[in-house]
């Protein structure tokens, strides 16, 4: 489960703010600040060095993209603090542009998520700890398009279900767990997955990486 | 003194130079179109012919738009733009058929062939009386004879020439406004062409703000609060599995239940807003329910001899909840009433308020998006609102009797007794709820701004 997380939060209905930081605080993290609007969010990570921000895609003024700017925005200033959107929308495109600027450190999950608090806690460490988590949903939405589905047709369903697993951000025992296989064949899978992307072989890590933005991004 | 700048005022005098002005243009527009017609009539022998007469009568809608400026700006007389043609095929022959069968270009063309011979009488008219007076009056002093009847005639004249100047100019300018006005301006069928795409235009934009409205109210209503329902049932089981004190977990249970209540209301208010129920059963029991709501009193008077079609139910049912709303926010009302009529097939909403008055019309405001909602449907929002009131705001739309083949539901609920049967019925109503919510333009409800301070977003309605 790692360590006790510093966090800020960064969402404009009172109730959702209120809870999520309640139930992070029930889990023993330590809630740094929990804000209402972007200014205060880059303010409050300023002061407090949080170790990840949590914010919803619609903030105040204009309610409509607010923290989506701000998480590149932050992501770019502070590459150190892990990102993850909170938010209410299935919009692949909106995570494609969070992860132009690479995977690492972040993370988009549709708010009702925290309602299952461990795999929330879970995702939040591995975004936290650098690494990327993918809404289920968003993910299942990508397979759908139509793009897609001639890259895909390449790959077994076994490889597909794989992918969509490291494209939520699990690690190689997870996704081994996930599908009830040997992590032996779980990698035995994602080299298969980087041979048909045409990745070259490299740091383990950085190649799951390409493959799911080339996935997302094809 | 005091006669001439009568007679020369400062009308007059743009009117003579305009007369001035335009005779050149006419006479070298006539010869360039006339050229150009010709030429384009004997080339029609050839496929040259068609492209010719299209160039020409570009070139004679051009023409029609400076004109038409030239008009505007000199004699102050506005006439509309028509509706430029719609170009429906592809390319330059989709172009050149769209030209040449567009009336506005043909009589654009009739204007310039048939100008000329009226700008000449125009000007010799108009010009002659005041030359001819002017000219004799100078020249009376060097007259041979001593003052004599003869001389005495010429005076006369001269001096009634020249009052009769300015009559004859704005004679000669109505004819040549009437000219514009029925040749360079839009026909009825093309006013009627522009005004419809103006209301389709508003009629779009009308529904998908609604439309953007009832997703945001969703998503930051209903949506936001069954997540918070999720979230408050996971604290309560972390609470459960960290055997908590009861009252805690009571606590979360109870927050969870009023999140749940705010999400159901929510959802009600948003039902509302795109079509109250009660609507089915009629503008009455509509307007009644409204009435009870309403945080200022209110008399509902309905006299409807049949049943208004669906949409300009819901149209007169938002009014007059909007104008209700406004009456009860902004007015400081003690009593309002609603009257609503139909007769000669115009529906007719009235809605009366003892408030301070002083409504007007303002850009983007909500008196305005009203008034563009009722002219969707070709009718008028007329504001009699004096500064220390009282308001009465009055809309009327046409409601022709024609069967309207939407009114599918009429003949289920016309038998429920709650539609208007002809008697004017009067429902005395002293409300004694909170206001309702408008639904049409509704900002908030009272449950959500109970429960939450940042969840009831500023919103840009």
């Amino acid at each position: 489960m790692g360590g006790e997380m510093r966090v800020v939060i960064a969402e404009d209905s009172a109730i959702l703010r209120e809870g999520l930081a309640q139930l992070l605080s029930m889990r023993g993290h330590q809630v740094l600040a929990a804000v209402v609007d972007v200014p205060s969010l880059f303010e409050a990570v300023a002061v407090q060095a949080p170790d990840v921000a949590i914010m919803d895609i619609r903030l105040p003024p204009s309610h409509t993209d607010e923290g989506l700017r701000a998480a590149v925005r932050l992501r770019r200033e502070c590459p150190g603090i892990g990102v993850l959107i909170f938010s209410q929308y299935v919009e692949t495109a909106f995570v494609a542009e969070l992860l132009a600027g690479g995977s690492d450190g972040v993370g988009y999950l549709l708010k009702e998520r925290v309602v299952q608090l461990d795999d929330f806690v879970d995702a939040l460490h591995r975004v936290a700890a650098g690494g990327t988590a993918l809404d289920p949903q968003v993910v299942t939405q990508m397979f759908g398009r139509s793009r897609h589905r001639e890259v895909l047709a390449e790959f077994t369903p076994r490889e597909r279900e794989v992918l969509a697993l490291m494209a939520q951000g699990r690690s190689n025992t997870a996704i081994a767990t996930a599908i009830r296989v040997s992590e032996r064949a779980v990698e035995k899978h994602v080299t298969n997955i980087f041979g048909k992307f045409d990745l070259p072989p490299s740091d383990a890590d950085h190649r799951r990486v390409l493959a799911v933005i080339r996935y997302l991004q094809n | 003194m005091k006669l001439l700048s009568t007679i020369f005022d400062s009308r007059s005098r743009r009117g003579l130079a305009y007369l001035l002005l335009v005779l050149p243009i006419d006479l070298l527009s006539f010869v360039l179109l006339m050229l150009g017609s010709l030429l384009g009539a004997v080339l029609l022998l050839t496929p040259l012919g068609t492209w010719l007469l299209a160039l020409v009568l570009r070139g004679a809608a051009g023409l029609g738009g400076s004109r038409r400026d030239l008009a505007a700006r000199m004699l102050g007389d506005r006439v509309p733009t028509p509706v430029r043609p719609v170009v429906a095929g592809i390319g330059l022959f989709g172009w050149r058929r769209a030209i040449l069968k567009d009336p506005v270009s043909w009589r654009v063309l009739a204007y310039a062939l048939i100008k000329p011979p009226v700008a000449v009488l125009s000007l010799a008219l108009a010009g002659g009386f005041y030359l001819y007076g002017l000219i004799s009056l100078i020249y009376l002093p060097f007259y041979e004879n001593e003052l004599g009847v003869e001389a005495l005639g010429i005076m006369v004249t001269s001096v009634i020439l020249l009052l009769l100047g300015p009559w004859m100019l704005r004679s000669v300018l109505a004819v040549e406004r009437l000219m514009i006005r029925g040749l360079l301006g839009p026909t009825r069928a093309n006013q009627r062409i522009s005004d419809l795409q103006d209301s389709r235009d508003r009629a779009v934009k009308d529904a998908d703000i609604t439309l953007r409205r009832i997703e945001r109210d969703l998503h930051d209503g209903a949506q936001a609060r069954l997540i918070g329902v999720g979230m408050h049932l996971a604290i309560v089981r972390e609470l459960v599995g960290a055997q908590a004190p009861t009252e805690q977990v009571v606590a979360a249970v109870d927050t969870a239940q009023a999140t749940l209540t705010a999400a159901v209301a929510d959802l009600r208010d948003l039902v509302r807003g795109i079509h109250p129920p009660v609507l089915d059963a009629g503008l009455e029991a509509a307007l009644a329910t409204v009435a009870a709501g309403s945080a200022v009193p209110v008399t509902v008077e309905i006299d409807l001899p049949r049943r208004p079609p669906p949409a300009l139910e819901s149209i007169a049912y938002f009014t007059a909840c909007e104008l209700l709303t406004n009456a009860g926010r902004h007015s400081g009302a003690r009593k309002a009433a609603i009257r609503v009529d139909l007769r000669d097939d115009v529906l007719r909403l009235r809605v009366h308020d003892d408030g301070r008055g002083g409504a007007h019309r303002r850009a983007g405001g909500g008196l305005a998006g009203l008034s563009e909602r009722v002219r969707v449907v070709d009718g008028s929002l007329v504001i009699d609102s004096p500064a220390g009131g009282p308001t009465t705001v009055t809309v009327e739309i046409p409601c022709p009797l024609a069967a309207d083949p939407t009114d599918s539901r009429a003949g289920v609920l016309r038998d429920s007794g709650m539609a208007g049967t002809g008697r004017p019925g009067v429902v005395e109503l002293a409300g004694s709820f909170p206001a309702a919510r408008s639904g049409a333009g509704g900002s908030g409800s009272p449950a959500r701004g109970g429960l939450a301070d940042g969840s009831s977003v500023a919103r840009v309605d």
